[in-house]
């Protein structure tokens, strides 16, 4: 702190301003604590009672002591890894050439990137399925042309699922990134060019660095939100590819256990909060680095 | 004084058009084309001849539906329509009203179909239905035919449950429809069951998970042979004729209506689901949906054409072969039937 002495007015000033910009978040905080903080009370609540409403915690030996959980939970951060690996493969050479198209050219390709997220996710989830089932628009072009003999299981299966995902996905990972490398300052890669850099030396050492908070963010978002995925493995994983959003929704269902499938919606939440604390740890591990590298 | 006049006359003609007192039931039913078909044969006519004003809410897991609004306090609807295992398990729950067989006509259902807490209305089977493009004039004509994936080749779709299957799974391994249940209540016999439907489930390309579904399937040839309901299998013959079924083997199930633990119009529910199961319109059910009464006087005196009953699981010719689904095994094992399903899939 360099500020040693404030004028008693000036911090009354500041304390009232910190105040009012306070009372500005209550609204949302309410609502916040009402649609979200509530039910997961209720959900908590829930997984401690048997199915006559008595207080146990069987519900919790029942539902960690079964394999088909683990496998679930397996299942489900394969999914969200195999989408996050696609998203960076392909979603940061893409923000690179949005980012240093003409902004006319980028503008138009923006647009081409948004369009799906204007799309509803269903709609969306059932054109992959007209595309990629056995008498598809895909197997057709690819048994057609003699690629293939026989049509490929596309879809009803892991591979479908994961397709389906990564296209949702991909804009909201590409928004940051772009984001992030726009605003990388121009003369920084003219300048490491014309001292001799070339373009895969340039975008290591210069852009990939800049641009790591907007990977970084876009990859939290990837993470957070397809841990859970529902309508796109059931519709698209033909009832074979099962994470836990859709074990949860079995126990519902077919077993009628709502105590076990609060414990699994807990797991659900302590497996989003592990993650994000993971993503919070690294940030600030990077922010670190950063500002030690910038006074070395 | 023609003021007053023209008021009060409106006011007569409008309490003429609506009764001063409506008694109000809410049905939950499971909507898309079997849900219109019950509106159109059961209970819309019957509400209009009690004077009722029935809304409709549909839910495509009545069970999950009947569950969360008894267990919160807030029932909603006063009649729901369950399948009768779910009715049998739901009633092992206390979720329903013990039925009031002083409104309700006991002997309109066969003694071994009855249940105190949901009545059984229609009855439907899940049957082996097939891609005629693909198997032409010669389909697998039994389970045991379903299996044999050397002789048959080609692309299964199966029901992402156990319900039906194991039994399913018995009749291809050579167990008597007769000895299915006896087979399943001795220790082996869920394995048995299992173990058989693991050796097919490299051939299964699609568990799905809905009945529109498993008529898509049909329809877009996704499967060339799949396990449904006949009443899909019967619309999607229908429509597009490259898809056939057979009874042969076929699950026979039954749906029911039940009243929910702490229903509003719990007496006036009651009257209700007498009315709309009298013989005239279940049998008339049939004209919208391939699903036939389980009242055996729906049969009688021409109510459902001669043409039709073949197109039902529970006519006469279709039902010797079939295996009654049975609630009471289901309401005892069904959770270590579904656990060992789960598991299998997993494998």
């Amino acid at each position: 702190m360099t500020v040693t002495a404030v004028d008693p007015g000036l911090a009354a000033d500041a304390r009232r301003e910190r105040r009012f910009f306070l009372a500005l978040s209550l609204p949302a905080l309410f609502i916040v604590g009402l649609a979200a903080m509530l039910p997961i009370l209720w959900i908590i609540r829930q997984s401690f009672l048997t199915t006559g409403g008595e207080y146990t915690v069987g519900n919790y030996e029942k539902v960690l002591s079964s394999g088909l959980t683990w496998s679930a939970l397996i299942t489900t951060v394969e999914l969200s890894l195999g989408t996050l690996a696609v998203c960076i493969l392909l979603g940061t050479p893409l923000a690179l050439a949005l980012a240093s198209a003409r902004p006319r050219m980028a503008n138009l390709l923006m647009a081409f990137v948004m369009l799906p997220l204007w799309t509803s996710i269903l709609v969306r989830t059932y054109g992959w399925l007209v595309l990629l089932r056995r008498e598809g628009l895909v197997n057709a072009a690819l048994t057609g042309s003699g690629l293939t003999a026989e049509p490929l299981p596309l879809v009803y299966n892991f591979t479908g699922t994961l397709i389906g995902m990564i296209h949702y996905m991909l804009p909201l990972f590409l928004l940051p990134v772009y984001a992030a490398m726009r605003d990388i300052d121009a003369n920084l890669v003219r300048a490491a060019a014309s001292m001799g850099a070339t373009l895969g030396q340039v975008i290591r050492t210069v852009v990939l660095p800049l641009s790591a908070g907007g990977i970084f963010s876009g990859s939290t978002i990837v993470f957070i939100y397809t841990i859970g995925f529902f309508i796109t493995p059931a519709v698209l994983g033909g009832g074979k590819v099962n994470p836990l959003s859709i074990r949860i929704e079995r126990t519902l269902s077919t077993f009628q256990d709502w105590g076990s499938a609060s414990v699994l919606g807990i797991l659900l939440l302590v497996l989003m909060a592990l993650i994000g604390v993971m993503f919070l740890a690294a940030r600030r591990l990077m922010a670190r680095n950063k500002v030690g590298a910038a006074h070395a | 004084m023609s003021r007053l006049l023209r008021i009060s006359l409106t006011a007569i003609a409008v309490s003429a058009a609506v009764p001063v007192y409506a008694q109000s039931v809410t049905i939950t039913t499971a909507g898309g084309d079997y849900g219109n078909a019950m509106k159109e044969a059961m209970w819309a006519p019957a509400a209009k001849e009690l004077g009722y004003d029935v809304r409709e809410e549909t839910q495509s897991d009545g069970l999950a539906a009947l569950k969360m609004q008894v267990t919160a306090g807030a029932v909603t609807t006063d009649i729901i329509h369950l399948g009768s295992s779910e009715g049998a398990q739901a009633a092992a729950q206390s979720l329903l009203e013990p039925l009031d067989y002083k409104i309700i006509d006991p002997n309109s259902v066969p003694a071994g179909a009855k249940s105190d807490y949901c009545y059984p209305f229609d009855s439907y089977g899940t049957v082996m239905s097939w891609n005629t493009k693909t198997y032409g004039e010669n389909p697998p004509k039994t389970w045991a035919e379903f299996w044999d994936v050397a002789k048959f080749s080609g692309r299964r779709a199966l029901r992402a449950n156990a319900q039906d299957l194991i039994e399913i799974a018995l009749l291809s391994d050579g167990v008597a429809p007769a000895d299915v249940y006896p087979v399943l209540s001795t220790p082996e016999g869920l394995e048995r069951a299992i173990k058989r439907l693991e050796a097919i489930k490299p051939n299964v390309s699609v568990w799905w998970t809905s009945g529109a579904q498993s008529a898509q399937l049909l329809k877009d040839g996704e499967a060339d042979l799949v396990v449904t309901w006949n009443g899909r299998a019967q619309t999607v013959k229908a429509d597009s004729g490259a898809v056939d079924y057979t009874f042969k083997g076929s699950v026979i199930g039954t749906d029911c209506l039940g009243v929910p633990k702490g229903a509003p119009n719990k007496e006036a529910a009651m009257k209700l689901i007498a009315a709309m199961t009298q013989p005239a319109r279940v049998a008339k059910l049939t004209d919208f949906i391939a699903y036939g009464p389980v009242n055996p006087a729906a049969y009688e005196g021409g109510l459902i054409p001669k043409d039709r009953l073949k197109t039902l699981a529970t006519a006469p010719e279709n039902a010797g072969t079939s295996v009654f689904s049975n609630a009471d095994w289901w309401v005892k094992n069904g959770e270590a039937a579904q656990k060992a399903f789960d598991e299998m899939m997993n494998r």
